[in-house]
Formats: structure tokens, sequence, C-alpha cells
């Protein structure tokens, strides 16, 4: 104890910080870092998960960069983010800027908005892979049937296979970033726009010159955070094409569900590795590149 | 430039009245600072005029012509905000070009007019900064120039010194009040601070819970208060209010034991309160009435305040800075008869 009395307030201070972090440090490094490391590890070897490791280098990569339908994945995932993240945005953006001038039941509405985020994945995925049926089960397609419009074929379809899982993605998620949008729109002063109101400039010049601009640290979270979220897509990807995972001809297999398959149905652990590394990778790029090109201009 | 008149202006919040029929007239280019305790309804009257709220009931003109159902824009107004509302994202000549958004003028205009105001405010070299790289009295000048480059008929500040430390706050009060005389607007300025009211105003209005206590040049609330509010509240520390009641003879009979001629026969019964401020208190007037001991004294250099005991409670007084008397020593003060004021114990009204 008198090792202890006898320290500096400042070595002190770092000897209590340390214990405190000692945690989830060690949480990090079981749990975090090991498994990564040993990913990246794997990723140049060959391994069906029980038997041998052995090591094989580049074969993996060379591989994958050879492999159509990694191809065909690869741009699936960035289709689900150059799709779904500004569309969630602006749609988002859209319900909080109207809903935070709304009064009448706001409460209510805002939960209804929040409803879906609290839902399960799974649960959402199956009910909307109901709505997509073909006549006489699907609702969307009974729907359009009572007007006499012709059969929309949703999930069956390479074409309107994705989109029509985005959909619920984006709904799913939307939730979240509403809540989070109308926490930034509070936190703009209010006169900020009584101001702009004595000024006499227009309503769009309002919002763009002095909401949007304001809302910048709000909109770099929501991008980030929904990018991660779109290049990580899997449980309703998985959950709306159970028996024919990925779609027709793949048409709306992501990244994560390749690995899974790879690793789980084809047992072929080192590939699935290199995969995941990929991922990591291409999520990495993307973070800091929005981090850096939304940062402050 | 303009005349501006309230025409008894009533403002309600659901059920709540809080503005319960201002009138008033603002001349042209006359410096009027609104004063109250928070709450009066002060910066509610500055919204009404300024048209972020809408009226309940009575009119406000501007320069002859009937504002209400005006947006902010077509009043021909600007606003100076408590919390500057100046935009952190933009630079000053943005921020002070915002206000300019909306006119039609050529945009080499619209720079020179910009130009012209920051060389007033003296901040020609700061156009291209941020606001956070700014002190805090540097941007309130950006918000002052905000609402000087549409140079509009009425100025209007709200609080705007209150988030400044005292010493700045003496400063810009004194710059506002020289940037007045220079471009000579009308301005109406909202403050709780009473020496901010009585250093800047041409005329202050005093307000409380919504109505509007007295009108008058500084002078005037200071030396012949329209009521015991006004007189507590206008001038530090606040003035003694010593209970009495007038005797037969028309004196002044206060419960500290003091009696005092005041020739009020005929008012005779009534019970009165006796104002009197702290530096018209003196141990070499001609008639004591109020005696005690010194309970506290408080040192202001030039000055000393005494805080004195007595029977009916504690009043303060203001002694000479060098040679104060002790703590615990016994004084007899009284005051000049033109130096009294007078209430209605009841109404809290002065008298005669």
């Amino acid at each position: 104890m008198n090792v202890y009395r006898n320290l500096t307030i400042k070595q002190k201070q770092i000897v209590w910080a340390w214990s405190f972090l000692a945690i989830p440090v060690l949480f990090y490094t079981v749990i975090r870092f090991y498994p990564t490391g040993n990913a990246i590890l794997i990723s140049f070897q060959d391994w069906n998960l029980l038997g041998k490791r052995t090591w094989t280098g580049l074969d993996n990569y060379e591989k994958l960069f050879a492999d159509p339908a990694f191809w065909k994945v690869f741009k699936n995932t960035f289709v689900y983010l150059l799709i779904g993240t500004p569309l969630s945005l602006i749609v988002s953006f859209f319900i909080a800027y109207n809903l935070d001038k709304t009064r009448f039941m706001h409460g209510f509405l805002r939960m209804l908005y929040f409803l879906p985020f609290m839902t399960s994945a799974v649960a959402m995925a199956w009910v909307w892979r109901w709505f997509y049926q073909p006549v006489p089960i699907g609702l969307f397609n009974n729907f359009l049937s009572t007007f006499g419009i012709p059969q929309i074929n949703f999930l069956n379809s390479t074409t309107n296979a994705l989109p029509s899982i985005l959909a619920p993605a984006i709904w799913a998620g939307l939730g979240f970033q509403i809540i989070i949008f109308m926490a930034g729109l509070r936190a703009i002063p209010q006169s900020y726009y009584e101001a702009a109101r004595i000024d006499g400039v227009s309503t769009w010049t309002v919002l763009w010159e002095i909401t949007i601009p304001l809302l910048k640290p709000t909109i770099v979270f929501i991008v980030v955070f929904s990018s991660i979220g779109f290049l990580r897509i899997f449980d309703h990807v998985f959950n709306m094409t159970t028996g024919n995972p990925g779609g027709p001809l793949n048409s709306t297999k992501p990244l994560v569900l390749m690995i899974y398959e790879t690793a789980f149905s084809s047992f072929d652990m080192g590939y699935a590795a290199a995969q995941t590394v990929i991922l990591f990778l291409v999520l990495l790029v993307v973070s800091l590149l929005q981090l850096r090109i939304l940062r402050d201009r | 430039m303009a005349d501006l008149a309230l025409r008894d202006l009533v403002k309600t919040y659901d059920k709540t009245e809080v503005l319960h029929g201002i009138n008033l007239d603002v001349h042209d280019g006359e410096f009027v600072v609104f004063v109250g305790p928070s709450g009066c309804g002060k910066s509610t009257t500055l919204r009404l005029i300024a048209g972020l709220e809408e009226v309940s009931s009575g009119t406000i003109e501007i320069g002859g012509t009937v504002v209400n159902n005006m947006e902010p824009k077509h009043r021909d107004i600007a606003m100076v905000f408590q919390n500057y509302a100046i935009y952190p994202h933009m630079t000053v000549r943005k921020n002070i070009g915002f206000g300019l958004r909306s006119s039609s003028a050529p945009k080499i205009q619209k720079e020179a007019r910009i130009d012209e105001v920051a060389q007033l405010l003296g901040m020609t070299d700061l156009l291209n900064r941020k606001p956070d790289q700014l002190s805090g009295g540097q941007r309130q000048r950006v918000a002052i120039g905000r609402a000087m480059v549409r140079d509009p008929a009425v100025f209007l500040f709200d609080e705007p010194l209150s988030n400044l430390d005292a010493q700045l706050r003496t400063q810009m009060r004194l710059e506002i009040k020289k940037l007045h005389q220079r471009v000579g607007s009308t301005i109406i300025f909202v403050t709780h601070d009473q020496v901010e009211a009585m250093t800047m105003a041409d005329r202050i209005v005093i307000m409380k819970d919504g109505y509007i206590q007295q009108v008058g040049t500084p002078s005037e609330v200071y030396h012949t208060p329209a009521n015991t509010f006004v007189a507590q509240f206008i001038g530090a520390p606040a003035m003694n209010m010593i209970p009495g009641e007038i005797t037969n003879n028309g004196s002044i009979q206060l419960e500290t034991g003091g009696l005092i001629d005041a020739g009020l026969a005929a008012r005779s019964g009534q019970k009165i309160t006796l104002g009197v401020r702290p530096e018209d208190l003196s141990e070499h007037a001609p008639a004591s009435f109020l005696e005690g001991s010194i309970a506290v004294r408080e040192p202001l250099g030039h000055e000393t305040l005494i805080y004195v005991n007595t029977s009916v409670g504690e009043f303060v007084a203001k002694a000479d800075g060098r040679h104060p008397p002790d703590v615990g020593a016994t004084v007899r003060l009284g005051a000049l008869q033109e130096n009294l004021h007078i209430f209605d114990a009841e109404t809290g009204s002065t008298l005669a």
C-alpha cells in the first residue's frame, strides 16, 4: 500500500485508468483481436474445420479473384450500399424533418417509425416474404390484382429480387436513423431559424444553408453507420431467400452470405477467411473515405 | 427609420394572458430599453414587434403601418439575439451578408455594404474568420453587423449582453450607445439589468407581470418612481422601504419611531411606505428617523455600505469610504425632505 501512497497524483490516475481499462482490453484481445488475427492467418491456409491446417499462401485470394460468383456478390454488396445508404438517409431525413414540426400525435408517430427497429429481423423478413408471394397469398400481388394490374415477380426475378429485399432492410433501419436525425434537429438553436425568418430568406435556403450544414455531424454518423450495416447485410437476405439462398442466380447474394455458405456449407474455412478479409478491407476503406470526405471541408 | 406604436397589445398563450394591454409610443431614432425581472413580458413584447409571435389583440404600428399580420421580413426590422444566432459554419462575411440574401441588389453592391458595415464595427480584418475563431465581444459585433447590414427601420436587441463577462459588457454597452448616436436608428433593447437600462436608454420602460409600471427617462424613473416596484428595481442597492402611518396633523409616524413633518393632513390615518435611497440616508441630516446598530459593512472603496439593524428590520445606507463607522456602533440616520418617497402601503403607488 505504501508503494501506491508514494505515487504522484498523475501516476495514481494512470494506475486507476489501467485497472478499469484492463477488463475491456482483455475482452477485446480475446474476443476481437485474436479472432481477427486468426482469420487473417487462416485466409492463407487450407482448413476444413476438423482436419489439419495446411499453408497455401495466396491460393485462396487467387481463387477468389478468379471466381465470377465472388464478383457478382461483390457487386451486389455495393448495390446494397449505394442504393441503401443514400435512400435511407433521404427518407429518414424527410420523415424526421417533418415529424419534428408535427405536434399532432407526435409521440405515437415516432413510436410507429421506431417499431420496425425493435422488431426481430427474421420475423420481419418472413412477413415481407409473405407480402411478396404471388396471388392468392401475397399481399402486394393481391392488391395489384384487384386493380387488374399484372403480377409482379418480386423474389424470383433476377432484376426485382435485390430491390425487394433492400426495401424491408431500409425500412427496418429507418426508425433508428429518424431518432438520430430528430435529436440532431432538436440540437439546432431555435434562434438560428428566427434570425433567418427576420432576414427573410426562403425555407429552401434555410434548409440548405442552415439546417443541413448544422446537421453534418449527424449525417456523418448515419452515413457511416448505415453503410456498415448495408455492407454487412445478411439476415434479411438469408431469411427471404431460404431454399435458394442468395436468390435466383445469386442475384441478391451479399458478401456475408457467401462467407457463411463457404464456411458452414462447404466447410472451406480458408476460402471463407479470405472473403472475410476482403470484407474487412472494404468496410475499412469505405468508412475511412466517408469520414474523410464528410468531415469538415 | 420610423416611429413605433403599440396599442392595447395583448398576448395570451392558451388561456394564460402574459401581456395585458401594452401602450407605448417610440419615436424615430429613440433608444428605448425594456427592463424588468424574468417573466415580466419584456421579451414577449419584443418578439411580438419582431413578428416571431402572433399578436392576440391590439396593434403594432411601424412607421404608421399596422404590421400585425406581416411576416417578420416585411416589417423592416432587425434583431440581435441573446445567443447571437450567428451561424457557426459560415464566415463572418457570409454571416453578415445573410441578411442581404433576400435582397435583389446586385452582388457588388451587397459586398460593398458588408464592407461598409464591417468597417463601421471595426472588424474588416475578421471578415474571413469563422465564429469559433472569434471572442465573445467579436461575435456580438457580428450579430450587430448582420442586423445593421439591411439598414432596418427598427433594431431589436434581446438581452444581447447577458452572455458576456462584466468587463466586456460595460465595453459593448458603450459601443452600442455610440453606434446609436452615429447611425441614429430606432432601437428597442430588452434587458433584465437595470444598470444597462439606466446607462443606455433615452427612455426606460419598466415592466412587471405583463404590465408597464413606468415609462420615463433614466432620471425620471430614478428620482420619481411611480411605485414601490420601480423604486426598488431601479438603483442598487435597492431603496429602503420603511412602513408608517400619516398622523392627524399630517406628519408621518414611522414604525421605526421616527416622526417626519410631511404636511399630508388630508390623508390622515393612511398607511404608507416611506422610501429612502441608501445614498440619501445620512447621519448629518437635519432630523433623524432611523436608529440602529451596524450589523455588516461592505467596503466598496469609494464608499461603504452599512447595514443597520433596527426594531423593524434591516436598512442599508451609504457611508464614507475612508472612515466608515464601526460594526456594532449605533447610528441615527435621516434624510432631506426632498429625497423622501412616499407610497401608498396598499397599492404601492406613489403619493403626492
